[in-house]
């Protein structure tokens, strides 16, 4: 931060000018999750006459009743916590036993298999090689395929590992001679020492499982099966409520109307959640994964 | 011949004690070794594989018949592509967004850190810091039905004002010359606050005896920025620059993908919706795959020019 000079009335001028400035990208950066919530919930007439904004007008609970009413929802829901929880479970077991030879081992072969997992960040398959393999592993259709496709992204392995090559190694020396092995030593001694790093790695494994479109759109093919991604898309940019029993029209019941942009928005919102729980408490983690990632990778 | 006898024998006594010395090794490391086996087993079947299924590039594939029943076609599917009419357009298109995006998307979180740093009320910088960083935990979905709503000509913002104005409301969406600049201005509302993180910690890593000194030497505000904050996280700057040249031929698809309909065609089609076009949803494998595998070597090559130019002028080596 550089020292101000109190004497300059342009630097006053442009400290009030940049307060503003950065206000107006807070609200703008806020705006439109605030603008979903508030169309969630308000009544159909300012929804349609585009008069809510920040607030809910006309306050109107009947997109979340069509909502959690659903069960097609609740379904992909599950689905989307599926995924996202035994991709993150299975990917940080898989990380760690990629990250630690490459940290900490010396044995034949080091090289090659070191090797055999950089070449992936810069070279792959890519997506129709990949599709015909997994529907080879009869894996197309299931959620298998999304977990493995994003099980050990090599970028993922080489943080783990930068964080790794930090840790003493007189520490895993010493328990080797009391007659612990690599594998005693990872789970006893390595992995406890790295919780920041390895909740920073599962974060954003669950992050891109739950925001993952492209690779339910492609692997998955059944109703029940499907992620909140797809049935959002569905809902909400296909205008194909009415796969899920959602109305595209104007509808009414237990007298309150509910259009669509309502249920919609409700729905977005309902996706949104898990995220908007998260990110405030693990924000500081994930910005030490995204410096340890840039700095020594 | 005695002599000769006890060198071979000294020799194969060696190569005993070499052969003995590299299994204990393996025999001590054995465990570094079952660490490895499901990692190796997992990148061969999920990375590895489907690298070697590239070579459909250069089959007429019939995913019924196999590689045994289908024709070998050597490069027809890449002169295929080459000589597409589409070719050229859907090239540039995704080398124009990324150029775009380098100008605009790439430079806004380093304005944005600058700014922010120049802040000296910790706590407001705080404040703005983390719901900068909200719409980077955004899925393209919502960012993409965010983007519809507010251009909406009947309920969106941005028509209202149009409208406030006395002026026509304008369907966004559905005129392609809108396309690009609405990928670049979503995509720094996206990325800004994200993508200032490694910049501000950069920032914060600057000496202050920098700024005293330059202080004592005269500087104001904006010279001290200049001088010392710029030049400070120059290096940083240049890292992700070369990463960001590596990517040039990689958009991502979601967006894009979301985003496209029958009127910005022309101008939304790039590599990846292209690949997943022909290969997911008319099933043609072979052409897909030949246009990704085409994709893939221009992205290596550009991924290890930017490495050699980073080795070269930041001295540090991504790869």
């Amino acid at each position: 931060m550089s020292i101000p000079n109190k004497n300059s009335k342009g630097e006053k001028v442009f400290d009030i000018f940049n307060i503003i400035l950065m206000c107006v990208l807070g609200i703008a950066f806020i705006y439109p999750v605030l603008n979903v919530l508030a169309i969630s919930l308000s009544g159909s007439s300012p929804i349609l006459r585009g008069e809510v904004t920040f607030f809910p007008r006309q306050l109107n609970l009947g997109g979340y009743r069509d909502v959690f009413t659903n069960k097609y929802i609740w379904m992909s829901y599950a689905n989307s916590i599926f995924v996202a929880g035994v991709g993150c479970v299975l990917g940080l077991i898989m990380i760690s036993l990629a990250a630690y030879p490459m940290a900490f081992g010396d044995f034949y072969g080091k090289k090659i298999y070191n090797y055999m997992i950089l070449f992936t960040m810069w070279f792959g398959g890519g997506l129709i090689p990949t599709y015909l393999v997994m529907s080879k592993l009869n894996l197309v259709g299931s959620h298998w395929a999304l977990i493995f496709n994003f099980l050990a992204p090599a970028y993922y392995i080489i943080v783990l590992r930068s964080f790794f090559v930090g840790i003493p190694e007189s520490l895993i020396e010493s328990a080797k001679l009391d007659g612990a092995n690599d594998l005693i030593c990872m789970i006893k001694i390595v992995l406890p020492l790295s919780k920041p790093v390895l909740a920073t790695i599962a974060l954003w494994i669950i992050v891109a499982h739950w925001n993952n479109f492209l690779g339910p759109l492609m692997y998955l093919n059944d109703k029940s099966k499907y992620t909140l991604q797809v049935i959002l898309n569905d809902i909400v940019l296909q205008a194909s409520g009415a796969l899920y029993e959602i109305s595209d029209a104007v509808q009414s019941g237990d007298g309150v109307m509910v259009v669509p942009q309502q249920v919609q928005n409700a729905v977005i919102f309902v996706s949104m959640v898990p995220m908007l729980i998260i990110y405030p408490f693990v924000q500081k983690y994930f910005v030490k994964g995204v410096m340890i990632g840039s700095i020594k990778g | 011949m005695e002599v000769i006898n006890i060198k071979k024998q000294k020799k194969v006594d060696r190569q005993k004690v070499d052969l003995r010395r590299v299994r204990t090794k393996i025999w001590a490391d054995r465990y570094m070794y079952l660490m490895t086996l499901p990692v190796v087993v997992y990148f061969l079947i999920f990375k590895y594989w489907p690298m070697g299924w590239l070579r459909i590039a250069f089959y007429d594939f019939k995913i019924l018949r196999g590689f045994k029943g289908s024709t070998f076609v050597g490069l027809k599917h890449f002169k295929t592509f080459l000589h597409n009419p589409d070719f050229i357009r859907i090239m540039w298109n995704t080398l124009y967004l990324n150029i775009l995006s380098l100008i605009f998307v790439f430079t806004a979180p380093i304005l944005f850190a600058l700014l922010l740093n120049e802040i000296s009320k910790n706590k407001f910088k705080k404040v703005v810091q983390t719901i900068s960083y909200l719409p980077h935990f955004l899925s393209m979905v919502v960012v993409t039905s965010m983007i519809t709503t507010f251009l909406s000509p009947s309920i969106g913002i941005v028509n209202a004002i149009i409208k406030k104005f006395g002026y026509e409301t304008i369907h966004f969406l559905g005129r392609p010359q809108y396309f690009r600049p609405i990928m670049l201005v979503s995509g720094i509302w996206q990325g800004m606050g994200w993508g200032s993180i490694i910049y501000l910690s950069a920032l914060a890593g600057i000496d202050m005896e920098q700024y005293e000194a330059a202080v004592i030497d005269g500087a104001g505000r904006f010279q001290q920025v200049l001088y010392v904050t710029i030049p400070g996280i120059a290096n940083t700057i240049m890292i992700m620059l070369i990463l960001q040249i590596g990517n040039l031929l990689s958009v991502g698809f979601e967006k894009v993908y979301l985003l496209q309909n029958a009127q910005n065609i022309a101008v939304s089609e790039v590599l990846s919706t292209y690949v997943y076009k022909m290969g997911i949803q008319s099933s043609n494998y072979s052409l897909a795959t030949a246009v990704g595998l085409f994709n893939a070597i221009l992205s290596l090559i550009l991924v290890l020019t930017a490495n050699r130019l980073s080795a070269k002028y930041s001295e540090v080596s991504l790869i």
